[in-house]
């Protein structure tokens, strides 16, 4: 169980990925620590755990909830007014086309959003630890550990080039 | 407060000849003006304000006039300034989502100030509501909808999509503003705006898992953006153009408003970037380099726009039916013919000859010329197109009868029309109060793969593609 949050401070990004490397050496999990940054960095460039998530199922759910809306909507209104126009079928795709696409889109967006919000855990009133220097461009590396591993944690982190290294209580 | 961040090695050039910067710089330069609210932005806000509730007074104005279906042809300026608000402000987010999916990094200055044309989008919503009551009923003449029958045709169709693009604006803006929000939250001082961003970005912190969160929010978003608007801007100018001139068939025409929306979409981005870089704020951060690039772009758009207008011209010209000849003569020869000059020159002629040559084109003041041609270019082409479409009495029929008299703009119209650009200019300088103009994190992610490297005896701009 983390009880500690210990926060180091990197100047350099290949520092930072080296303390990432001598973490994964003295045993802790790449589910126990991570990087913080003022931007992007490509995905795997400090080593990082691969971050699995489900933010495409969201769109995918919604477009099919608004396209199957929209279908209902529209053949379900000419089912019940079975008026024969143009000699066309009484259940015709052109009409349906457009309620149909717009029904998709907006399906998928409202779920987009939810998903977001979901997947980033919105809203949270847990406090983590942080620097404000991160957003001068130092890289953070936060370790979650308990009272056993805490010390060798934060030596790990200081033997990599930290420039700082500090501790919270969890 | 010091880091040893900053020091000359995590210095970068993102221009052969530019500055040195580093991302201590982009915080601190962003932050700094982010916070500093000037006298003059101040006086630029009381001004469009002003002007803002002059149109207001003069839309109250308007109403007291008369509203309804049977006096729509008195509202023809204010549905073109709807037009105007869609095709340009609507279209500007684009401008962020096409260029991102590139990967390119010329991009990244002009990134937030498209998207905080969403913004714009509030005020576009709020135009669109008058208009619903001003669209005669689908009976009798042909519409996009072929039956009226489904619930809510054309009306609320429209209306929620036209939300629903606002919507997904709004929301992109916030999610690729929340890192930099972030970043302000915590240099600003306690102040109500700084409250705000701590509430708004309190949670974000910059993890790995956060940023994939945020690369995939913005691209599924973008590409829903896009597909949205390209169908709104089709759905408007049927349901308010074409539709409403009895016999007007034409495929083209709204592909031609969606495409001009991607060249104002451009031209706006220009004109705004030009009047920050203007300002003495950003000049490092925003090389000519970027307009340069862009201003190719822009080009290759103006010549479709003239490919567009000539293929639909050239269906009519040949077809000669009596509606083709009344539709041309309507809305390009006889009763709008100085719209349509003014249109077609703005939007193709100026900009293309100004876009033609590379030393302009290689210039900050180039594109940004051509982009407000292309600005004006669009105006005249909402008014020659909107004006008379609502100008037409009776909307059933097969054939549009006879040449529409043109229909000239009163006092009111002027002033609505003004305040209508008022308002916009007025909620994108406030917008800008709360989400930073500038991309922190995507000019700082510029310094990650931009490096000068001597190659022989000169020096080229190295770029890294993150994938």
């Amino acid at each position: 169980m983390a009880t500690h949050s210990v926060l180091a401070l990197y100047s350099n990004a290949e520092y930072a990925a080296e303390a990432g490397e001598a973490l994964d050496n003295a045993g802790f999990s790449k589910e126990d620590y991570e990087f913080l940054t003022d931007t992007p960095y490509p995905e795997g460039a400090l080593g990082e755990r691969h971050s699995s998530h489900r933010l495409y199922v969201f769109p995918f759910v919604g477009a099919l909830i608004g396209l199957t809306a929209a279908i209902l909507l529209t053949s379900g209104t000419q089912l019940a007014y079975p008026l024969v126009t143009g000699g066309k079928p009484i259940l015709s795709i052109p009409p349906m086309a457009i309620i149909t696409y717009e029904g998709t889109m907006l399906g998928a967006i409202l779920f987009t959003v939810i998903g977001i919000i979901f997947e980033s855990r919105l809203p949270t009133t847990k406090k983590h630890i942080y620097d404000d220097r991160i957003t001068e461009g130092l890289i953070g590396v936060v370790v979650d550990c308990d009272d056993n591993t805490v010390d060798r944690a934060e030596q790990i982190l200081t033997q990599a080039g930290a420039e700082e290294v500090r501790r919270e209580a969890a | 407060m010091t880091t040893t961040a900053d020091n000359n090695r995590d210095r970068v050039q993102i221009t052969v000849d530019g500055p040195e910067l580093n991302s201590r710089m982009v915080t601190e330069q962003v932050s700094r003006d982010f916070f500093n609210v000037t006298r003059n932005y101040r006086w630029l806000v009381a001004i469009l304000g002003s002007v803002f509730v002059i149109g207001i007074i003069a839309l109250i104005l308007r109403f007291l006039d008369g509203f309804g279906v049977s006096e729509r042809a008195q509202w023809g300026y204010y549905s073109a300034m709807f037009a105007f608000l869609l095709i340009t402000a609507g279209s500007a987010p684009l401008v962020a989502v096409g260029l991102r999916w590139t990967k390119n990094h010329w991009r990244r200055p002009f990134s937030r100030v498209s998207e905080l044309y969403a913004a714009v989008g509030l005020l576009t919503i709020l135009w669109f509501l008058p208009l619903m009551a001003l669209l005669p009923p689908l009976e009798g003449r042909r519409s996009l909808w072929v039956s009226d029958e489904f619930i809510g045709v054309p009306l609320w169709w429209d209306f929620f999509a036209v939300l629903g693009l606002v919507v997904c604006g709004l929301t992109l803006l916030v999610l690729s503003a929340i890192p930099d929000m972030a970043v302000l939250a915590r240099h600003g001082d306690d102040g109500p705006r700084a409250r705000l961003l701590r509430s708004i970005s309190g949670f974000w912190r910059g993890s790995q898992s956060q940023w994939n969160y945020h690369r995939i929010g913005l691209t599924a978003l973008g590409a829903f953006y896009f597909m949205l608007l390209i169908m709104v801007q089709t759905m408007i100018n049927v349901d308010f153009v074409m539709s409403l001139v009895p016999g007007w068939k034409d495929s083209i025409m709204p592909a031609h408003q969606a495409l001009t929306g991607l060249q104002t979409a451009i031209g706006l981005v220009l004109v705004t970037t030009f009047i920050l870089r203007a300002t003495g704020r950003y000049k490092d951060f925003i090389p000519m380099e970027s307009f340069w690039s862009f201003s190719k772009i822009l080009l290759a758009l103006c010549l479709l726009w003239a490919y567009f207008w000539f293929a639909a011209l050239i269906t009519f010209w040949y077809g000669r039916t009596p509606t083709e000849l009344n539709v041309l003569s309507t809305f390009m020869f006889e009763s709008y013919r100085i719209p349509f000059l003014l249109n077609f020159f703005f939007s193709f002629l100026i900009p293309f000859l100004i876009l033609i040559w590379n030393p302009v084109r290689k210039s900050v003041l180039g594109p940004t010329l051509a982009g407000a041609s292309v600005l004006i270019g669009a105006f005249f082409m909402t008014i020659r197109l909107y004006v008379p479409a609502f100008g037409i009495e009776d909307v059933t029929g097969h054939t549009l009868k006879a040449v529409q008299p043109a229909i000239l703009p009163d006092v009111l119209d002027i002033f609505i029309i003004l305040g209508g650009l008022a308002g916009a200019a007025l909620i994108y300088l406030l917008a800008s109060r709360i989400f930073p103009i500038l991309s922190i994190w995507e000019v700082k992610e510029g310094l990650l793969y931009q490096r000068v490297r001597p190659l022989l005896r000169s020096k080229f701009l190295v770029l890294g593609k993150p994938d």
